[in-house]
């Protein structure tokens, strides 16, 4: 019933709303916190109920919003997100802005309302609307720390590139409409299909891939990244990487992939399809991702490129999937494809949600976040290490963890056909990872550390968050059926199958 | 379905979790090595039924003993079983695996003093993951197993190695995981490539259309000769041995090295057999270099234990020499040859690793040069010294010099002109007699100050030592409970490439 999902957009807009005012009643520490942690309790279990229920039943919301399975996916993932950030924010931001924590909270419950809304989104408007209200207030709350540099810099930084990416969007939107007339992201697509000699349709359709690669983070529109996830309060530089990158893979996956029904289709071929443009993306992603990783000193850096590299293989599907929309022999590599994609971008949330915490937690307590300060860690902080070793581990794709077998599922899928070199490169890219992953794990349990070795005490909030986080990236490794299957069933239907 | 192949895994892997559990509740520093060693110990009477179980009953050919199949994944579209299975190749496998996890946990009892709860954990994970890798049927299976070896191993060399033991633990790491991801990328093709699509080894064994084993041959080969390890994909070997310490070395010497030689003839030759057949020449070339080289280098390195590595490249070498002679002249002689050595090579060098472990710790350094006087000063680790390097060198009474000749006698029945490998045990013996004697005729090197302190090996250590020398010196006149479940092996696997080329 798509009900559930106005309760939880209603849910969350009363607390984006509501928990300003606790700042003239003068409750500034914690409870706006705890507040959006209900509600966001109570917003997931909502958008769960309407995941139980199955898909249809958009009538509320026109043709504006469609309650489907690929909908379900990523709101439940980006509310997840958003709630374990909240939890984590309650130990990690309000030591430094405690008199504003309100509105943090406020801003955050704005950006899930967002995530939520484009997790719905069947039309270009709803889409860009719901893009804003995800973007905008996270341009704010990477620069929440106001007397720190760093964040200032990162928040302009983001600020002015993501309002760039945002006027991309628009445009491609504002091509699309001239086009086609219409906003209706599924009549829009099949509308392009009789354009197609037309080089206008070719551009909305490279401006869409363009304005979403920023927010995924794809080389070349990653610049950004690395400075916002450095300079940003870590929890918020959690939400870029495990929620608002995610985002941008939704209205990739809408729209994007939807057209390339449409360019697949075409008799003509040729070099320049939507799937060559999207596998250059993909192996120019892991490939810089990776290589820039293995030369950080800032844990939060080595996190934000090794998130570029991840996206490189989450792009891997996208290929195949927008491939196989064409042809009907690959459509079984197609769903193959997407599944794994689906299932690396539920697995990257969680997999990075671990390492950014427990990287914050970190920077908290030693108050350095260069690489040198995680030397000894597993004596020192035992649960933070471990949880971050799990978490590379499965980054890195050890078996049987999670990440494990989403990047089984994206390379099998694209080893028949024309982009077998991509795996290729996708494994290559694995295994290059192991140089920066290890050698942090190596740093945490080999190494000894400089001067102060004290262990350090760990919140049982943050003991709490992150035991959870690592106990799903080992049960969806050793039982991934059940999550591999939920990935499976999100996988929109190819074109003329 | 019977239930031994599981319970052989879990068993190890029980062990570690309780291990670290109960002996880090502080009940004292020993308790962990004596838990370790009870589960270990259990195991070995699990490997050792299992083995008993395809010694009696050969299973007929291509056929496995105690089969489980354990549905894992089903997916519209892709597939993974827990598939476990053993025969005449995995069994003696199992069975020295075991053996070789008992005695290293037995020697860690006074080689290993920092932080033991953890490191009998791990070690007894690894026992695990061997014990899955050498069972599991299934291609992606084989895969974890094989991966979840290389991640505590990381561990147990990064913290309980030698002075740079974090540069060799990170190098380790690093080789081996590319090694086995290309090797992964092999079997994702065959997946894809064949129809129905399937990991089972079962299912594909002669399924595989000769067009598509060319390429998957490769990359699986490229994993295995990292592990292996093969010139010139070895060179985190020699630094991961002389860091590890030495329990440690038993299994990384040991039995790591036969995952590959075991992967070269029920992977390699056994799934790809028309592709094996055509590059047979290649391979054995390949082979013949490391044999040399091996040898060569070892002849002129002065640290013990990377002497032991690079004898442990050449011994490799023969393996897949003996594996693809085999292949070459359809004679199955190499392929049992080869499955003997691995056995045999897996005690020998357990002997060796131990007792460079004990010449350390007695002497304060394994530099060859300054352990000379060993057989005044410690007579019997120079008895045991003595007979571990006969071991191996392949001198009779040790039942290595019957593997050897195996497979050399295998190799030229497939071309004549590979009886110039007859040099490499010539060279082997130069060197371990070389090295005995400057450690322990030779008078000690005036420098050697530590020399007059150090004290003998113990009475327990050196059975521990000598529990590695019994079963070669047993299996010279019993070696038809390795050979006779491996002969079928041997047969099935060289008809394979024989009937891949006329059906």
């Amino acid at each position: 019933m798509a009900y559930y999902i106005l309760f939880a957009v209603a849910a969350l807009a009363v607390a984006a709303l509501g928990t300003p005012f606790l700042q003239f009643f003068g409750k500034r520490g914690n409870l706006a916190g705890y507040l959006l942690i209900a509600t966001l309790t109570v917003a997931l279990a909502s958008i769960a109920l309407n995941a139980l229920a199955g898909p249809g039943g958009s009538s509320p919301f026109g043709t504006l919003l469609a309650s489907d399975s690929l909908g379900n996916l990523f709101a439940i993932l980006t509310l997840f997100v958003t709630l374990f950030v909240a939890v984590g924010s309650l130990t990690l931001v309000p030591s430094s802005t405690e008199s504003n924590s309100p509105f943090y909270y406020s801003l955050l419950s704005f950006a899930a309302l967002g995530m939520l809304l484009l997790s719905y989104s069947t039309d270009l408007l709803m889409l860009f609307v719901a893009w804003e209200l995800m973007s905008i207030p996270t341009y704010a709350l990477a620069g929440f720390q106001k007397h720190r540099e760093e964040s200032n810099e990162a928040a302009v930084k983001y600020a002015v590139l993501g309002a760039l990416s945002s006027a991309i969007i628009l445009y491609a939107i504002s091509l699309t409409y001239g086009l086609t007339g219409t906003t209706g992201i599924a009549a829009a697509a099949t509308s392009l299909g009789s354009q197609l000699t037309n080089p206008v349709a070719g551009i909305a359709v490279l401006l869409f891939i363009v304005g979403f690669g920023f927010k995924m983070s794809i080389v070349p529109f990653h610049m950004w990244a690395p400075d916002a996830y450095e300079g940003a309060p870590t929890p918020i530089a959690a939400l870029f990487a495990a929620a608002t990158k995610k985002a941008g893979f939704v209205a990739s996956i809408r729209v994007v992939l939807a057209i390339s029904t449409v360019y697949a289709l075409t008799p003509q071929g040729g070099l320049f399809t939507i799937p060559n443009v999207l596998a250059v993306l993909a192996l120019a992603t892991m490939t810089l991702g990776n290589l820039a990783a293995l030369t950080q000193k800032s844990m939060t850096r080595l996190l934000a490129y090794s998130s570029i590299a991840q996206a490189g293989y989450i792009l891997i599907g996208f290929v195949i999937y927008s491939y196989g929309q064409g042809n009907a022999a690959f459509s079984q590599q197609a769903q193959l494809g997407m599944t794994g994609a689906l299932f690396h971008i539920i697995n990257h949330s969680v997999m990075k949600g671990a390492a950014f915490l427990g990287a914050g937690l970190v920077i908290l307590k030693l108050g350095s976040g260069t690489v040198e300060a995680f030397d000894g860690l597993g004596k020192r902080m035992p649960v933070t290490a471990l949880a971050m070793a799990v978490s590379f581990l499965s980054l890195a794709g050890v078996p049987p963890l999670s990440g494990f077998w989403s990047k089984l599922l994206l390379f099998t899928s694209v080893l028949n056909g024309p982009y077998a070199w991509l795996a290729v490169a996708g494994v290559l890219n694995s295994a290059l990872s192991v140089g920066y992953y290890g050698w942090v794990i190596k740093r945490m349990y080999m190494d000894e550390p400089d001067g102060d070795a004290s262990p350090m005490q760990e919140p049982l909030s943050f003991v709490l968050i992150l035991g959870v986080l690592v106990a799903l990236i080992v049960a969806f490794g050793i039982f991934p059926g059940p999550i591999i299957s939920f990935a499976q069933n999100a996988v929109p239907a190819l074109a003329g199958h | 379905m019977s239930y031994v192949l599981s319970f052989l895994i879990l068993l190890p892997l029980v062990g570690s979790a309780v291990t670290y559990a109960l002996s880090s509740l502080g009940t004292g520093r020993k308790t962990a090595s004596y838990l370790a060693a009870a589960f270990a110990c259990a195991t070995l009477l699990v490997a050792g039924y299992a083995f008993w179980s395809v010694y009696s009953s050969t299973p007929s050919l291509g056929q496995y003993a105690l089969m489980e199949d354990h549905p894992w994944i089903s997916l519209q579209g892709f597939g993974v079983d827990i598939l476990l299975g053993t025969d005449g190749l995995s069994a003696p496998l199992l069975l020295v695996s075991a053996i070789l996890a008992v005695l290293s946990i037995l020697s860690s009892r006074s080689l290993i003093s920092k932080r033991e709860p953890a490191f009998y954990s791990l070690l007894l994970f690894v026992e695990a993951s061997i014990m899955g890798a050498f069972t599991s049927l299934n291609l992606v299976v084989f895969y974890l197993f094989w991966e979840l070896t290389l991640i505590p191993m990381f561990f147990l060399i990064g913290i309980w190695g030698g002075d740079r033991r974090r540069y060799a633990a990170l190098k380790f790491i690093i080789f081996t995981f590319a090694g086995s991801a290309v090797m992964l990328l092999g079997f994702l093709s065959l997946y894809i490539g064949t129809s129905p699509s399937t990991f089972d080894i079962p299912n594909l064994v002669g399924k595989i259309p000769a067009g598509l084993q060319y390429l998957p041959l490769l990359a699986v080969f490229v994993g295995l000769a990292v592990e292996l390890p093969i010139f010139p994909l070895h060179s985190w070997q020699p630094d991961a041995y002389e860091q590890a310490p030495a329990p440690v070395n038993v299994l990384l010497s040991g039995i790591l090295p036969k995952f590959a030689g075991y992967g070269v003839i029920r992977i390699a030759i056994g799934l790809f057999p028309q592709a094996s057949f055509q590059y047979a020449w290649a391979f054995i070339i390949v082979a013949i270099v490391s044999m040399f080289y091996g040898a060569i280098v070892a002849l002129l390195t002065s640290d013990l234990k990377r002497m032991f590595a690079y004898t442990s490249i050449s011994h490799m070498g023969f393996v897949l020499f003996g594996a693809f002679a085999s292949v070459a002249s359809g004679n199955p002689l190499g392929i049992e040859g080869a499955i003997f050595l691995m056995f045999t090579h897996a005690l020998a060098v357990g002997a060796l690793f131990t007792l460079s472990g004990f010449v350390e710790s007695q002497s304060g350094t394994r530099k060859i040069p300054l352990l000379g006087g060993m057989g005044q000063r410690a007579p019997l680790t120079a008895a045991l010294l003595a007979a571990s390097s006969c071991a191996a060198m392949g001198i009779p009474p040790f039942a290595s010099f019957l593997a050897e000749l195996m497979v050399i006698s295998g190799g030229i029945s497939a071309y004549v002109s590979t009886a110039v490998t007859i040099l490499v045990p010539v060279i082997t013996g130069a060197y371990f007699l070389w090295m005995l004697k400057r450690v322990i005729i030779d008078p000690a090197p005036p420098g050697a100050a530590t020399a007059g302190a150090s004290k003998d090996i113990s009475r327990a250590d050196a059975t521990i030592v000598a529990l590695y020398l019994v079963p070669l010196v047993l299996l010279t006149a019993f070696s038809f409970l390795v050979l006779s479940p491996a002969a079928p092996v041997a047969q099935w696997t060289t008809s394979l490439v024989q009937g891949g080329l006329h059906g």
